[in-house]
């Protein structure tokens, strides 16, 4: 058996320069992405997670995440080197760097290039953020280096709709201009690497922007592969092909990959799980009903699905980490016997069946399932309709599920969660609508008012208070936050400490080496 | 012979017509938000309604149908709706690979399969036979993405022979074919499978034919009778085969391609469809079809060229 092996071996290697594709190359990096390929290389355009990571490398903001945080509190300049704001929070000058350059010979960044972008961000036919900038009265440029924006009304993170964040990218103005629609595959930013190729369905190329404000970049080429088979990627990832792949997030695949000399690398956001509860329509218009549902359901068997390396519990309808999260919420806690008096009080003595749509993606659809069956166990029967991922995204907006399973990381301050899925603005089926699944209304008030509350205490109070109204009617039922998972080859070296990517990825920087 | 070609050409634009229209009735009824998919669930509202408006997702179905027609008459594949590339480019972009990759997995179906056919057929229930047929039979019942995984835990993470990821751009044409190797390999062996045991039945038919017998019976030697009187007489159910199974390659190399981090045609229709990319879609179904007409067309001719008493009209 030997002899054949060693045989077919040396022939085929014999057979001219068929060596295996081994990334020992100098300082090119190949790191896998868990999707199918990517959506739209525009900032402005896609919120789709398989890009954000890719957007981090290409562009910056006016201000930043330090690298490996998505603390609010650790946001610091990026293309901005100062800032100021009036006493009423409404009027904000941004001084910029000078002779930040853009990629391709798109020229140097000046207040006129972030006039564009933020304007750009701003319009619903360029952008799919627009809705981030409705408060932008307006955007000026004072001179080649100083922008003023100047607010309708106050926003809780003015800072946030400027960082290196979906809209607060900052784009090529002359490029966006000149490339139209094309510019989404060929994007042009100032980050630390430009834009190479991109061959569908593949990878995407990236190469180091030589001239990068903060310094020419280490890693000289990106190669980020767009691979949806789990498998193939840690199969890629053991063969050292691989530096970096996005893993899978249960316990028992940390534990298998984190027992060589690679890193797993599991890190904030925590993408929080709830169970949104639609008020509207029977049975669960009935408050005592939708109690029922909170008492049924057991956390702690959840947690233990997901694992706990992984996984961890969140009451609130806020994440944990979040600003305004509120971490002392009161809730209804595991109580079978409670759940089924409540449920035979509202009038379902011999249970009640509820049929739900719920997506094949087996992150939800897994988390579901144990769901269901802690359920039965009260008496609420739940009917599968399982859809391909893409129909239940379009059939919970349609309003035909009871009960949506659904898991999100958004930008890390209370008001987006708290806008996108409880304000009655964003109940789905309207104008308006963004994934507001409960109709709940109730805490309209606290959000609207911590919105433009220039108190943080106050802010907090009302934050707080807004959670703690949407528990107790049982909006939805948060149930854990699943965060991210990735694994690092030996050889790599970030350049900083990664607690946190909005990402939803180890961005790659300047700083970060590969070794020998 | 010309003419043949033409004819059966010109009948194949009904199948066509009939295919896209019904490609574009279906994948516009199929649920989904094409919106969603493309901008992301993050998008808001009036991104989404937008992004309907600008790509004519509002307007009713007939008038949609009427602007693809169009489009088409023009020679136009259209747009793609989340790249805005034309489709033609990206089939352009990734033919090549589907098809490099089918004719290497036809290569090692017919190099593998037909001899232990041959050789099945010959040595009929002795235990050469049995084991090939064995062995076929689970070349069958693998799916072809286990027989992937397979090979690369064992000719890539084992032996380190091939690369798990097929890098089939760049490099020069050994690098190609290095690439492409485990990839044909482990779609070939269901087409091992196929060809192997329409080979047997074949040979074994032709075999029990009364000239064969009179071949024999003057003497001819084994291994002329073998390949030049029996094979030649059995390939035409092996051409067939081939030629339907090119067909079902294009599905089949779907997980193949995926496993293997591969471009081509299947991967991007399954993509397309994920995105509810319509126009990209409808593109590949009208190229995909076409293929396979092509094929049945070129397995037509074929059978002229293996059999003699086969006329073309």
């Amino acid at each position: 058996m030997n002899v054949i092996k060693t045989t077919m071996a040396a022939a085929l290697m014999a057979t001219s320069a068929l060596s295996l594709p081994t990334i020992a190359q100098a300082q090119d990096l190949t790191m896998a992405i868990a999707a199918k390929s990517a959506g739209q290389l525009d900032p402005h355009v896609s919120t789709k997670t398989q890009d954000k990571i890719v957007f981090a490398m290409i562009f910056n903001g006016l201000v930043r995440f330090a690298p490996g945080s998505m603390s609010s509190d650790a946001i610091e300049p990026d293309l901005a080197e100062s800032w100021t704001s009036s006493e009423d929070g409404l009027v904000w000058e941004f001084k910029l760097r000078e002779g930040v350059q853009f990629h391709g010979g798109y020229g140097e960044l000046t207040a006129e290039d972030v006039v564009y972008s933020l304007t750009r961000a701003g319009n619903p036919d360029l952008s799919s953020v627009s809705s981030d900038y409705k408060a932008f009265k307006s955007v000026e440029a004072i001179d080649d280096y100083t922008v003023r924006i100047t607010l309708s009304e106050v926003i809780p993170s003015v800072l946030g709709v400027v960082a290196n964040y979906h809209g607060g990218n900052m784009v090529s103005k002359k490029a966006g201009e000149e490339l139209g629609e094309s510019f989404q595959t060929n994007p042009v930013g100032t980050g630390p690497f430009a834009f190479s190729q991109l061959a569908e369905g593949q990878f995407v190329e990236l190469v180091a922007h030589e001239d990068y404000f903060r310094g020419a970049p280490e890693i000289d080429k990106i190669t980020a592969r767009y691979m949806s088979a789990a498998s193939a990627r840690d199969l890629a990832f053991q063969t050292g092909e691989l530096h970096m792949i996005a893993g899978s997030r249960e316990d028992r695949w940390v534990d298998k990959t984190s027992g060589g000399d690679a890193t797993v690398a599991v890190f904030e956001p925590g993408e929080l799980r709830t169970l949104h509860v639609n008020t509207s329509k029977p049975p669960f218009d009935d408050i005592r009903v939708r109690q029922a549902l909170a008492h049924a359901i057991n956390r702690e068997e959840l947690i233990a699905f997901a694992g706990s390396k992984v996984a961890r519990g969140n009451e609130a309808p806020v994440p944990d980490g979040y600003i305004g999260h509120e971490s002392d919420i009161t809730f209804l806690p595991y109580d079978p016997e409670k759940a089924k008096a409540l449920l035979a009080e509202a009038g379902y003595p011999d249970g009640v069946e509820i049929p739900i749509a719920i997506t094949e993606l087996a992150s939800l659809f897994g988390p579901m399932q144990v769901i269901q069956a802690q359920l039965s166990k009260v008496g609420m029967n739940i009917k599968f309709d399982v859809m391909e991922h893409s129909a239940w995204h379009k059939a919970i907006r349609d309003d035909v599920s009871p009960l949506v399973l659904y898991g999100a990381a958004r930008f890390p301050v209370a008001d987006t969660y708290l806008t996108q899925f409880y304000h009655s603005d964003s109940i789905v089926k309207t104008p308006t609508a963004v994934t507001n699944f409960s109709h709940c209304d109730m805490a309209d008030d606290q959000i609207v008012a911590a919105r433009s509350e220039p108190n943080k205490e106050m802010q907090q109070q009302y934050w707080s208070e807004a959670q703690q109204i949407l528990v107790d009617n049982v909006c939805s039922v948060p149930l854990f936050e699943l965060l991210q998972v990735w694994a690092l080859a030996p050889e790599i070296d970030l350049g900083y400490e990664l607690g946190g990517s909005l990402s939803l990825g180890p961005v790659i920087t300047e700083k970060t080496t590969l070794s020998e | 012979m010309a003419s043949y070609i033409l004819k059966r050409l010109m009948s194949t634009i009904p199948t066509l017509f009939g295919i896209l229209t019904i490609v574009f009735v279906m994948i516009r009824i199929a649920p989904g938000d094409p919106a969603l998919a493309i901008l992301g669930d993050n998008a808001s509202q009036e991104a989404l309604d937008a992004f309907r408006e600008r790509m004519g997702l509002n307007d009713p179905m007939i008038v949609q149908y009427w602007d693809f027609l169009k489009d088409l008459a023009s020679g136009s594949l259209g747009v793609s709706m989340v790249t805005g590339k034309p489709v033609a480019d990206s089939v352009a972009s990734v033919l090549p690979f589907t098809l490099e990759l089918a004719f290497g997995a036809i290569f090692f179906g017919i190099i593998i399969g037909v001899p232990i056919g041959i050789i099945s057929a010959i040595w009929r229930n002795g235990w050469l036979d049995y084991f090939f047929r064995v062995v076929s039979l689970l070349g069958l019942s693998f799916p072809a993405f286990l027989t992937a995984i397979l090979l690369i835990l064992w000719l890539s993470i084992e032996w380190r022979i091939f690369p798990v990821i097929s890098t089939p751009t760049g490099g020069g044409l050994w690098d190609r074919i290095y690439n492409l190797i485990l990839p044909a390999l482990s779609l070939g062996i269901i087409m091992v499978a196929y060809i192997m045991r329409s080979a047997r039945s074949a040979m074994l038919d032709v075999m029990g034919e009364d000239y064969i017998r009179t071949a024999r019976a003057k003497g001819a030697p084994g291994r002329r009778l073998i390949w030049h009187h029996a094979l030649r007489n059995a390939l035409i159910p092996i051409v067939t085969v081939v030629g339907l199974y090119f067909g079902l390659l294009i599905g089949n190399a779907v997980l193949t391609e995926i496993i293997f981090n591969r471009p081509g045609l299947g991967k991007l229709i399954v993509l397309s469809l994920n995105q509810r990319d319509y126009t990209t879609l409808q593109g590949l179904m009208i190229v995909s079809a076409l293929m396979i007409v092509i094929v049945n067309l070129l397995t037509d001719l074929c059978y002229a060229l293996v059999d003699p008493r086969v006329k073309l009209k």
